[in-house]
């Protein structure tokens, strides 16, 4: 039960993703400009709900990179957006590489980018702060369905893998939420944690459960075939 | 135009590469007081062909034309460079258009030998504005020739020419990638001829003779014919069963899997290798440039999308295979080369196992700490080490490609081109910056159980909660997506860290996992020195 990490690759093959998108990033046929469109409304079903497509993501960025005329900047925020809910994955980062050099000085990519910094750094507090601090964050993301929940799961992931017990008052400045909200509330009973006299139990799993363990070496069968081969000579 | 080709069914593609024969806008023109002077020079310079060069040639053609495999890579690996260091280490070889009489004119070698021509001057002189546009235009007539012909070709080549002719394409590629970025230096004339020129070295064009190499060779399918059976010669069809289309097209995905990378595209890059699998028996190995080219590209790979155990097992892995065999390359032509990729490879590898701490094969982990160990310690002394990281990156990575050239109409951007390779280690350093005090932290806690925040806290003068933000990241940083089993790409997250921990809220609980002691290895070796001893025993009784 313990044995895998909380923390999880964004799938090669999501199961929400079409055949026909299948089928254009598997052949030649994601290099052809055409067919961006087809991708970007794929994009617009993925900001619609929690659907995340990585691969077909950083198809659109490919046809941008070689097409410049194509860009449209919007898309490539919603991209990037997309990829922070992905936090801990390296997402971000894998776009960004296919970004213009000049793409990083735009504005709404640095606002970005700076929500990352603070995200990969584990800042919570301060990433709600300057999220909140002005109007222009919430409008960049705001086309992203359900964006501040999917913040709250990567952070709820983060500290699962680290707490058995946190107190309620701390998560819930991780979390931006009051411990009087029903949401906050909801959002603990959702990964089975318990909240108990202002102190959040997390249930052990394979990150948080830290135990001393010896690594015992591994024989495989290959090295032992010579051996086995001298019985045959007896 | 080029985008075309791709927007055709996959069968259709090859049959768009002769679009690819470029006709440059004004270039015939400007070139042809230029020709004739060259002509004059070589006619005197022909009388100058020295004899056991004529003879070489004619040698070399025979031997093409028999398709003499053994003989050709002897030509191809030994004399060829032996008659360069003799004649030709500061002028090009003849003119194609020079030896063709003692060719008879025959295209296909002339063709070849200008494939030879070129990269010659790129290795040893340094290639004009013409040479390269003209070096281009080879490839095209080369590849029109193996992917257009009635049938396949007739041609046979040994594994390492057929390597470096893919090799060689994407180098001169990447190449003039760099050398059309960067404006400062160059006259007029040249900046029109590049601006009139923009399908030439164009990525759509590269892209597609790589891609029409392996659908012609159907190298996909004989792939997994090989590994999950079938009829070969049925999935490998008239031209793959050709040892010439079958290597090229390997070849070709080796090269799909660099250029990808160069352009930043790391997942599509080792998705490009999907059907194929890292051991020693894979083709790759068969080609010691391939081999190591492969390696360090999917290594690099790796290391930029944060898989630093996966990057380490790549570079350590090929690090050895070079240290093991080095003897046999030394007197390769190629032995300049590997080492260098070897060096840069010993720089990522310092990289990863500062950003992961892993236990290394024994000799290559003396090398490192011979090479970098100065590197390794700065590395973890928290900022300052930041320097380290960049002056290793910089040196290792390979040399990336902004795959659109400046933008002509716009004179101010023609002057501030920015370096693609500092965009690349620009992020890549954001990423190390995250993870800069870990090490410092990881030192602390190993010496204890369990410990309070606060303490900890104290003794690394910094304030309760950003220890608390700094043991998050920690915990993060200690699990990385593994490749198990599968295609490259796959993988899940697992433990890379021997240190462990956990937070009841302001404890910190420690747990350190340990290497138990190997005895398997010292009862097998010994089983194997006591049948040694029987067995000699046996021998004088």
């Amino acid at each position: 039960m313990n044995s895998e990490s909380l923390l999880k690759p964004s799938p090669l093959i999501p199961a929400s993703r079409p055949e026909i998108i299948q089928s254009l990033i598997d052949g030649v046929d994601r290099y052809n400009p055409d067919n961006v469109s087809i991708l970007e409304e794929y994009l617009g079903t993925q900001l619609n709900t929690e659907d995340y497509d990585l691969m077909a993501n950083l198809a659109i960025l490919k046809l941008y990179q070689f097409n410049p005329h194509l860009v449209n900047e919007q898309v490539i925020n919603n991209i990037l957006v997309k990829s922070l809910t992905a936090i801990p994955n390296p997402d971000f980062n894998l776009c960004l590489y296919l970004l213009h050099e000049n793409a990083l000085a735009d504005e709404n990519v640095a606002k970005l980018v700076e929500l990352q910094q603070l995200l990969e750094e584990c800042k919570y507090q301060e990433f709600w702060k300057v999220y909140e601090s002005d109007d222009s964050y919430k409008e960049l993301t705001s086309d992203a369905i359900g964006f501040e929940d999917a913040i709250r799961k990567v952070i709820l992931t983060s500290i699962s893998m680290t707490y058995q017990s946190i107190s309620s008052e701390l998560l819930s400045s991780y979390l931006n939420l009051s411990i009087n909200d029903e949401e906050f509330d909801s959002v603990i009973q959702s990964r089975n944690l318990v909240n108990k006299e202002g102190v959040v139990l997390v249930p052990t799993n394979y990150d948080n459960e830290a135990k001393p363990t010896v690594i015992r070496e591994n024989i495989k069968f290959e090295q032992l075939t010579k051996v086995i081969g001298y019985s045959n000579e007896l | 135009m080029y985008n075309e080709g791709f927007a055709e069914d996959e069968v259709d593609l090859s049959d768009e590469v002769d679009l690819l024969t470029p006709s440059y806008g004004g270039v015939e023109d400007d070139l042809d007081d230029d020709e004739q002077i060259q002509l004059m020079l070589q006619q005197q310079y022909a009388q100058e062909i020295p004899d056991v060069v004529k003879n070489f040639i004619i040698y070399f053609h025979r031997n093409v034309l028999e398709n003499n495999v053994y003989e050709l890579h002897g030509i191809y690996e030994n004399s060829f460079n032996r008659l360069t260091e003799k004649f030709y280490m500061k002028t090009p070889w003849p003119e194609a258009d020079f030896i063709a009489p003692l060719v008879n004119d025959d295209q296909v070698f002339l063709t070849l030998y200008r494939e030879l021509y070129y990269r010659h001057i790129y290795s040893k002189l340094s290639p004009t504005i013409e040479h390269r546009f003209h070096s281009y235009e080879n490839y095209c007539d080369l590849f029109n020739y193996i992917l257009n012909s009635d049938g396949p070709v007739a041609l046979e080549l040994p594994n390492q020419w057929l390597w470096d002719i893919i090799d060689e394409f994407i180098y001169q590629f990447q190449s003039f990638c760099n050398y059309r970025n960067r404006l400062k230096n160059k006259t007029e004339e040249e900046i029109v001829l590049l601006r009139d020129n923009i399908q030439v070295w164009s990525c759509y064009s590269v892209l597609n003779v790589l891609y029409s190499l392996i659908t012609k060779s159907r190298i996909t399918e004989q792939l997994l014919v090989s590994k999950h059976g079938g009829d070969m010669i049925e999935a490998a069809g008239e031209y793959g069963s050709r040892p010439l289309y079958k290597m090229l097209g390997y070849f070709s995905i080796i090269g799909l899997l660099r250029v990808h990378c160069l352009l930043g595209d790391y997942t599509l890059a080792l998705k490009m290798m999907d059907n194929i699998e890292l051991n020693k028996k894979a083709l790759f190995a068969r080609v010691t440039a391939c081999h190591v080219t492969t390696y360090y590209y999917v290594g690099f790979a790796y290391m930029m999308m944060r898989r630093y155990a996966d990057a380490i097992k790549a570079f350590s892995h090929i690090l050895v295979f070079i240290a093991r065999t080095k003897m046999y390359h030394t007197r390769s032509y190629q032995f300049d080369q590997i080492n260098k990729k070897g060096d840069q490879m010993y720089a990522l590898l310092a990289i990863c196992i500062a950003l992961c701490p892993t236990r290394l094969d024994e000799n290559i982990h003396a090398h490192l700490r011979e090479k970098y160990g100065e590197h390794l310690s700065k590395m973890q002394r928290g900022e300052e080490g930041l320097q380290t990281f960049e002056d290793l990156f910089l040196y290792a990575c390979p040399k990336f490609i902004s795959p659109i050239g400046p933008n002509f109409e716009d004179l101010n951007s023609l002057i501030q081109a920015i370096e693609p390779h500092h965009h690349h280690a620009k992020i890549f350093l954001a990423e190390v910056r995250h993870q800069i005090l870990i090490p410092t932290l990881r030192s602390y806690l190993k010496l204890y159980t369990t410990m309070g925040i606060d303490k900890l806290a104290a003794f690394l003068e910094i304030e309760p909660d950003k220890l608390r933000t700094q043991l998050l990241i920690v915990k993060q940083k200690s699990r990385q997506q593994k490749w198990n089993s599968g295609t490259l790409l796959e993988g899940e997250y697992v433990a890379t860290s021997d240190l462990d921990f956990c937070l009841k809220q302001d404890m910190i609980h420690i747990a350190e996992s340990k290497v138990g002691r190997r005895y398997g290895d010292w009862f097998l070796r010994n089983i194997n020195k006591f049948q040694d001893i029987i067995a000699g025993m046996e021998l004088r009784a």
